[in-house]
């Protein structure tokens, strides 16, 4: 056993590098959290940290699938936002009713299974005028049945969607119009108050975990940050173990020319189903860790903007090397909240007030432009240039 | 007729009214070298993108092997696994990719992709490539980017491709387009070898070309068979002359 991955990894240097990076940061990050460290990290810090790194991992699946696999998805960000949902609904269904159970448990006559079941969906539904518990929380009690639904819905979706855009060979820009009209369409209905999903309130109270009241926000939130990174450097070492070997052969082949590997014999939208459904599940994933850090879940997430953000970073970021899409989405999401977080002044040139949080959208838009005329492998394309000039 | 590797009996293929095809029969006997030669528009392409499945007749049969089965409702993959193998006009190889990579995905092995996901590099696979890079002469580039080979170069890469598939047929189309005269008579080397473990069919422009690989031609014009034969024979048919060569 030892042979084969001490061989990966001798091929692969990067993936060492990256695992010890990434060590290297979350170590960082718990010496400075006010949790167990000196506390120059403020909670909020962590927890936009540790939602960069789910932001990612869903980065690196969005490379897999666009990078690698030339399939330009701008619907990955309804299988993130589907993987919060799925948590989201064990997280808000077990934690009111532990409040309610708790509350109730004062009263004269002791409450009856469905007085609780009651009042949970009061409290949860009420603000869509509604106190049935809809049939699609029948498993909200269970963490382990809610996980399951984390990788399950999103990958069902997915095969179902993918199975029938790639079997009548739907390719480039009209597959592209497909995902945005698949995620558009999935964030509509969850607009809807009478999806189940509280409609465009979503779910809220995500970061407080139930049973655990008496942790504070400050462990939860580092615990978290460690999820995102075991989750990150997993995700990692799984998509560089399909592309450096003749999986990413064949998925770059697909890429470059569909029809040659046709004739090759492979099946290809079997591959291509492969690797959509697998990134989605990925997607699903780091959504089900990011949710509860952000504490609230709602339709807009998964709006088909999202998405397209999604290809910017991995552009931006540089397609085809994992790193790069790595290096997108933690620069541009972390920029991003710096821009429209207010952190930086706004100026004065001339007549126009540049109001950072609305300059930010265009400053991205002529980066993105920037990179795509003049650095087209983008960021990770400037690490390769550097590599060439040394090995020369 | 039974011993015909691949049959190709009356079809006809149109495009928005234009025959491509039109009657065409054609059968090919195991281990037979054959070249197709004819005008541009004879249809010499669209024979191919049927066989392969790329183009579905609209009437016709394609029958293939032992068996007798047919092609026309089988998929493009399907009958590249059943042993057709292609060679595109323009020389399609995967330029990201090394040599050795392009040369180990078409290697005859399982196209599943569980079994792609989880396969082992192993010493027998890299012989076969080895012995495959050494047939085409590029031996000493297999770790170079296929992209940065020259042209003749990319041609015998996707012809060392094909062998790697081991097919029962080869279908290859315009394989010296673009050579210089050296370069073709390697690839007539090439292919001539090839032939003698397999069928292989050449579809050529070039008259010259098709004399060096001294086998029977079939002459295409319109969409379907105008003469076939050896060569001289060919040649001398008054209707090629008038269609083909006389102009």
């Amino acid at each position: 056993m030892q042979g084969p991955l001490t061989q990966f990894l001798m091929k692969n240097p990067s993936v060492l590098i990256f695992l010890g990076l990434l060590s290297a940061f979350t170590i960082f990050a718990a010496i400075g959290s006010e949790a167990f460290g000196i506390g120059f990290i403020s909670t909020s810090m962590i927890k936009t940290l540790g939602k960069t790194l789910c932001f990612c991992l869903i980065a690196i699946a969005m490379d897999l699938v666009w990078g690698y696999c030339g399939i330009l998805s701008l619907g990955h960000f309804a299988f993130f936002g589907l993987g919060g949902y799925m948590i989201g609904m064990w997280l808000m269904y077990e934690r009111t009713r532990l409040i309610v159970e708790s509350s109730m448990a004062n009263a004269a006559l002791p409450p009856t299974p469905q007085e609780i079941q009651e009042a949970i969906g009061t409290q949860i539904f009420g603000v869509v005028g509604g106190a049935e518990i809809p049939a699609i929380w029948a498993f909200a009690h269970s963490l382990p049945i809610q996980l399951a639904l984390v990788v399950l819905v999103p990958g069902l979706l997915a095969l179902v969607f993918g199975w029938l855009a790639f079997r009548s060979r739907v390719t480039g820009v009209y597959l592209s119009i497909l995902t945005q009209a698949m995620t558009l369409a999935l964030a509509l209905y969850l607009f809807q108050n009478d999806s189940g999903l509280r409609g465009n309130n979503g779910l809220s109270g995500l970061q407080n975990i139930p049973g655990l009241d008496h942790v504070p926000q400050s462990h939860i939130s580092l615990y978290f940050l460690l999820a995102s990174a075991f989750a990150l450097g997993l995700g990692f070492v799984i998509a560089k173990l399909i592309v450096e070997n003749k999986m990413g052969n064949v998925i770059k082949g697909i890429r470059d020319n569909e029809a040659r590997v046709r004739f090759l014999g492979y099946h290809v939208e079997t591959y291509k189903l492969f690797i959509f459904v697998l990134t989605a599940i990925m997607a699903a994933i780091a959504g089900a860790i990011y949710y509860p850090q952000a504490g609230i879940i709602n339709p807009a997430e998964i709006a088909p903007i999202a998405s397209i953000y999604l290809a910017v970073w991995v552009a931006i970021g540089g397609r085809g090397r994992i790193y790069g899409a790595v290096i997108g989405a933690a620069l541009v999401s972390m920029l991003s909240s710096l821009f429209t977080g207010g952190q930086i002044p706004n100026i004065e040139v001339g007549p126009v007030n540049v109001v950072w949080v609305d300059w930010w959208l265009v400053l991205l838009g002529v980066s993105f432009v920037a990179v795509t005329l003049y650095a087209p492998k983008g960021i990770g394309g400037l690490i390769d240039m550097i590599k060439m000039e040394r090995t020369k | 007729m039974n011993e015909a590797l691949l049959e190709v009996r009356n079809i006809s293929v149109s495009f928005d009214g234009f025959k491509a095809i039109n009657a065409l029969s054609f059968s090919i006997a195991e281990g037979e070298l054959r070249a197709i030669i004819g005008p541009n528009g004879a249809g010499k392409t669209t024979f191919m993108d049927i066989v392969t499945g790329k183009t579905r007749p609209d009437a016709g049969e394609v029958i293939w092997g032992e068996k007798n089965v047919s092609l026309l409702k089988r998929q493009e993959s399907q009958i590249a696994r059943l042993g057709v193998g292609r060679k595109f006009q323009k020389p399609t190889v995967f330029e990201e990719q090394s040599v050795y990579e392009n040369l180990l995905m078409a290697l005859d092995n399982d196209r599943s992709p569980f079994s792609v996901l989880f396969y082992r590099h192993n010493e027998s696979d890299d012989q076969r490539i080895a012995a495959l890079a050494e047939e085409i002469g590029l031996q000493d580039h297999l770790e170079k980017r296929s992209g940065d080979l020259s042209h003749g170069q990319k041609q015998w890469l996707e012809i060392g491709m094909l062998l790697a598939q081991e097919p029962r047929l080869l279908l290859v189309d315009e394989p010296a387009a673009g050579m210089t005269q050296e370069e073709r008579q390697k690839t007539v080397d090439l292919l001539r070898r090839a032939a003698q473990s397999r069928a292989v069919v050449v579809v050529e422009h070039d008259m010259d070309f098709v004399r060096k690989l001294d086998c029977r031609v079939t002459v295409l014009h319109e969409g379907s068979v105008l003469a076939e034969g050896s060569l001289e024979h060919v040649t001398e048919n008054q209707d090629v002359i008038d269609v083909y060569l006389g102009r």
